[in-house]
Formats: structure tokens, C-alpha cells, sequence
């Protein structure tokens, strides 16, 4: 669905992404593991036309390429972006952010289904529709971003450290509905600190390190190897899990 | 009746000002333009009205319906051919400000002295429904309702476009934060642009009701942008309602001193509000102030 190749970006002379490639099916959620520095929000910034990318790069969406868009046409041909720090309009209330959502054209055929899509995802925003998201908590604040994305009927979705700062609670709640929305037909590429938690709902994941990709493979796979675990989920060799 | 005189004319003048103040805080808090021509905006909407009128035998409330399209489209055509470069030029930096008071201070000048080589430095007017009106007891010109209620019809045809539409979310999102409008799809450039457009038809709608009640001159422009800004900054930036309210007490605080004190005194009381009002909130009765 999602082919990323050659993708780099460069900040100065610091080269932040090397040449990454990767993959994201339909209906499946991808982790992108890395330390903080490896590049994991370069990576999620660059495919969302956010920042600079060099030339070469290739991002290709069931066929067709993206990398020559701005901004603000990638969400348009189906990859809706999360930022870190969610990326919300906290002056707006939820229904007019979730009206935003659905500004490009491919979220207004099904706009009303989406709408009762993600209040059901969320049941919290139903309550809260016509409160100015400034207002909320932070977790409440990244469901209206997640469904601020899926307003725009994404093929893939792309999130940036979802949990950071939300309580457990509410992180679980933000995992479980990662799933639904992946059972619903949606790829979903995952950056995440919570490595424990993404590689437990994930179906595949790289590992990014440097800027480069340095190794991937089945979620189970990644969770079993002993230096993944030593690097991301603070289990130290030889430790029993 | 006393009150009534006062009441009529503090609303048509203040509305009047935050009609003029809405558009202004649609270029400045939208397409981050802080433009200095656009008093002459709308001195030049006044006399397009008053050439209309005298000349062409037009009815002021047609020209009115005219003047709205034609200053969308002439500020429209200013932001994309004007300040586009400037815009490209500066990315999203702080130094769009500055380029764009200068770029404007020069076109003040120019359409100002255009204004001046047509017209010279005169006042004009011209008489619609001047004949008075009682109303409660007081006599006011029928000129001055027309104005009151195409002023307030106009600011709830904004509000309503701002508020319950979906451009209207979007200009209202890249007011806010630009940054992330891109996030759901918005041109930030093509919404700019329709901001500036839709504060250039505020003006020109302005113009023209001005010059139904006062008379104007090609040099006026200045005290109207100023006016503007002072209202602007004191409901604090990119507010439409902090707008009216800035607005309306200025045009009451402007009718009570001239009325009760001395007309001389209507600047120097519109400063000291302006003043006051900064003193005790930096960021305007309805700013927030910026994180």
C-alpha cells in the first residue's frame, strides 16, 4: 500500500534520514522503533511533506507518487499525519476540529459515517463535542487527533509518539482503539517510545537507529529478540520476560 | 429624546468602526498583513461611491452590492501579486511583518496620491435619504438606520461565514495556527489570500456606507486605519467580537465627548480608552496571550 524508498533528510549537515525504506499493507499496524535522535519523527515529518526531504526520495501510495506534493495535498491522497504534540486546533472546539478533518475532498462522500465512526472509536468526544479542545486533557486532546485524521478517510495513518504524556489508562484506551481502527482497513504506521505496548497490538516493526533502518521483522520476532529487548524494552540479556 | 440621539449615534459610529476593525483583523490575524493602505481602501471605496451616485446615477445601496465583490477581488488581486513574494520570501518568519508594513506604507502613498490627482484634497458628499426620521421623539437622518443595519447585517453574514461554514472553520484554523493547517489539507497561501479578499470587501462595504452619512476626503484614509488598528488591538487580534466591543465603546466614548465635553476632544479620548485598555489587558479585552 505504502512504499517508502530512498528517503532522506538532511538538516544542515546533519543528515537525519539515510536512504530509509520501508512498507505499510492495508490493515496493518507497522512500528518504527528507534532511540530518541534515531530519526523517528524526521522519518514520520518527511512522508507527511512536513519537512525538507532530498532528492531521490520515493513515496508511493497504492501506486501513485507523493513525494512531489506539498503538505497539504498529502492528506488528500490518503495519508493522514499525527504529529507529536498533536497538532490540534485548541482554540476550536472538538466538532470543528472533526469538521476540519473532513476540509479535504476524500473525507466528504462519507463525512457522517466518519463523524459517528470516531465518536463510537471515542465515546469521550460525544460528550464534548461543542468544548474547546484547549480545555481537555492531554489523551482527550490526541483522540481528537486521531479523529481529526480518520476524518479524512485515510488509507494510511501515520502517528507520532501517540502516548506521550497520557496517563496508563488512557494509553491503553488510545492502544485499543490503534487496533479497531487497523481492523477497519487502515495501515497504520506507529512511532512510539512505548515499545512494550506498540510491539504488543503491532504487526511488524523496524528498528531505526542513526537514521538508518538496521533491522525489522514480525512484531513477535522483534519482541523475542534479546537485543531489542535490551534496547526497548529495558529487559536486560539473559533476563527472563 | 437625548438617549435616543446618543444611542443612534454611538451604534451607527461604532458599528461602523467594527465593521471597518473586522476586516483589518481578518488580514492582520489571518494573512499576517499588516496593512497600511487600507484606510485608502476605503476612501477610495467612498469616492468610487460618490462618482457612482452623482455621476452615473446609481442608488448608494446598489453601489453598496457592488463595492462588496469589487473589494474582495481588488484585495484579493493585492495579496497574490503585492505580497505573495513577500509571503514566499519570508517562510513563516516574523519578518513578513515588517516587509508588509513597508510594502503597504508604500501603497498608501500611491493610492493616496492617485486619490489626490483625481480628486484633490477637498471634502465631498453627496445627499441620500437625508430627510430626518423620528424616532422616540428624536429627529436622526434616515441615512444613518440604512448604515446601522447594513453594518450589522454584514458583520452577521461574517460571523455566520466564520462560524458555521467549513472555509470559515478553515480560515478561523489558520488564524490560530498556521503551522498545522496543512494537517488536514488547507492552502494556507490560497486561505490568506481569501481572508485578505474577504477584509478587503469589509472595507470597501465600509466606504461606501461612509460616504451615505459623512463626508470624506482623499487624505482621511490614515485616521480610518488607525482607528481601525487601535480597535483591532484593543479586542485584542484576529477577535471578531473583541472587534464589536472595541468598536462600539469607542464610537460611544467618541459620541458621549463630543456630545457632553468638547468634539475637539474625541481623539484624545479614543487614546486614553486604547490606553486604558492596554494597561489592564496587553493582549486586548478578548486576546489570549500567545504561549
Amino acid at each position: 500500500m505504502l512504499e517508502i524508498a530512498g528517503l532522506s533528510v538532511r538538516y544542515g549537515k546533519h543528515l537525519a534520514l539515510d536512504d530509509v525504506a520501508l512498507k505499510v499493507g492495508r490493515g496493518e499496524i507497522v512500528v518504527m522503533l528507534g532511540a530518541n535522535g534515531a530519526g523517528k519523527s524526521s522519518l514520520l515529518k518527511a512522508v507527511g511533506g512536513m519537512v525538507k526531504r532530498e532528492p531521490g526520495a520515493s513515496i508511493r501510495l497504492a501506486g501513485t507518487e507523493l513525494a512531489g506534493l506539498p503538505a497539504h495535498r498529502i492528506v488528500g491522497a490518503g495519508l493522514a499525519l499525527v504529529p507529536e504534540g498533536r497538532g490540534v486546533f485548541g482554540e476550536l472546539t472538538v466538532r470543528e476540529n472533526l469538521a476540519l478533518g473532513a476540509f479535504p475532498h476524500r473525507g466528504r462522500a462519507a463525512e457522517a459515517d466518519n463523524f459517528e465512526r470516531v465518536q463510537n472509536l471515542f465515546p469521550r468526544l460525544r460528550e464534548r463535542l461543542d468544548q474547546a479542545v484547549r480545555t481537555m486533557s492531554g489523551g482527550e486532546q490526541q483522540m481528537v487527533a486521531v479523529g481529526r485524521a480518520l476524518m479524512s478517510a485515510p488509507a494510511i495513518l501515520l502517528l507520532d509518539e501517540p502516548s506521550l504524556g497520557l496517563s496508563p489508562l488512557m494509553c491503553k484506551e488510545l492502544f485499543q482503539a490503534l487496533a479497531r481502527i487497523r481492523d477497519d482497513g487502515t495501515g497504520v504506521l506507529l512511532v512510539e517510545q512505548n515499545a512494550r505496548q506498540s510491539l504488543a497490538i503491532g504487526d511488524r516493526g523496524y528498528l531505526l537507529e542513526g537514521g538508518r533502518v538496521v533491522g525489522s521483522g514480525s512484531a513477535a520476532a522483534l519482541g523475542a529478540d534479546p537485543a531489542v529487548r535490551a534496547a526497548y524494552l529495558g529487559v536486560a540479556h539473559g533476563e527472563a520476560a | 429624546m437625548l438617549i435616543v440621539d446618543v444611542l443612534l449615534a454611538g451604534f451607527t459610529l461604532g458599528g461602523m468602526y467594527a465593521l471597518i476593525a473586522m476586516g483589518l483583523t481578518l488580514q492582520y490575524g489571518v494573512a499576517r498583513i499588516m496593512n497600511l493602505s487600507y484606510g485608502e481602501v476605503l476612501v477610495m471605496s467612498a469616492f468610487g461611491t460618490w462618482f457612482a451616485v452623482t455621476r452615473l446615477d446609481w442608488n448608494p445601496v446598489a453601489v453598496l452590492l457592488a463595492s462588496l465583490p469589487l473589494g474582495y477581488l481588488a484585495s484579493w488581486l493585492i495579496y497574490r501579486v503585492l505580497m505573495m513574494p513577500l509571503v514566499r520570501r519570508s517562510g513563516a518568519g516574523p519578518a513578513l511583518e515588517v516587509d508588509s508594513i513597508l510594502a503597504t506604507f508604500g501603497l498608501l502613498f500611491l493610492l493616496q496620491g492617485v486619490l489626490l490627482l483625481a480628486f484633490g484634497g477637498n471634502y465631498y458628499s453627496y445627499s441620500y435619504l437625508s430627510q430626518p426620521v423620528d424616532i422616540l421623539g428624536s429627529q436622526v437622518a434616515a441615512n444613518r438606520l440604512v448604515v446601522l443595519g447594513f453594518a450589522a447585517a454584514i458583520g452577521l453574514g461574517l460571523y455566520l461565514l466564520l462560524t458555521r461554514s467549513r472555509l470559515g472553520t478553515a480560515v478561523r484554523a489558520v488564524a490560530v495556527a498556521p503551522r498545522f493547517a496543512p494537517l488536514v489539507g488547507i492552502d494556507v497561501w490560497r486561505l490568506s489570500a481569501i481572508a485578505f479578499g474577504i477584509g478587503g470587501a469589509l472595507v470597501a462595504g465600509g466606504g461606501t456606507l461612509l460616504s451615505m452619512f459623512l463626508p470624506f476626503s482623499a487624505t482621511m484614509g490614515v485616521v480610518f486605519a488607525m482607528k481601525a488598528l487601535v480597535v483591532v488591538i484593543m479586542g485584542g487580534v484576529g477577535n471578531l467580537l473583541g472587534c464589536l466591543v472595541a468598536g462600539l465603546m469607542l464610537g460611544f466614548a467618541e459620541t458621549l465627548v463630543a456630545r457632553f465635553v468638547d468634539p475637539g476632544l474625541t481623539l484624545a479620548v479614543n487614546f486614553a480608552l486604547f490606553l486604558l485598555v492596554l494597561l489592564l489587558r496587553p493582549a486586548g479585552l478578548f486576546g489570549r496571550v500567545a504561549r
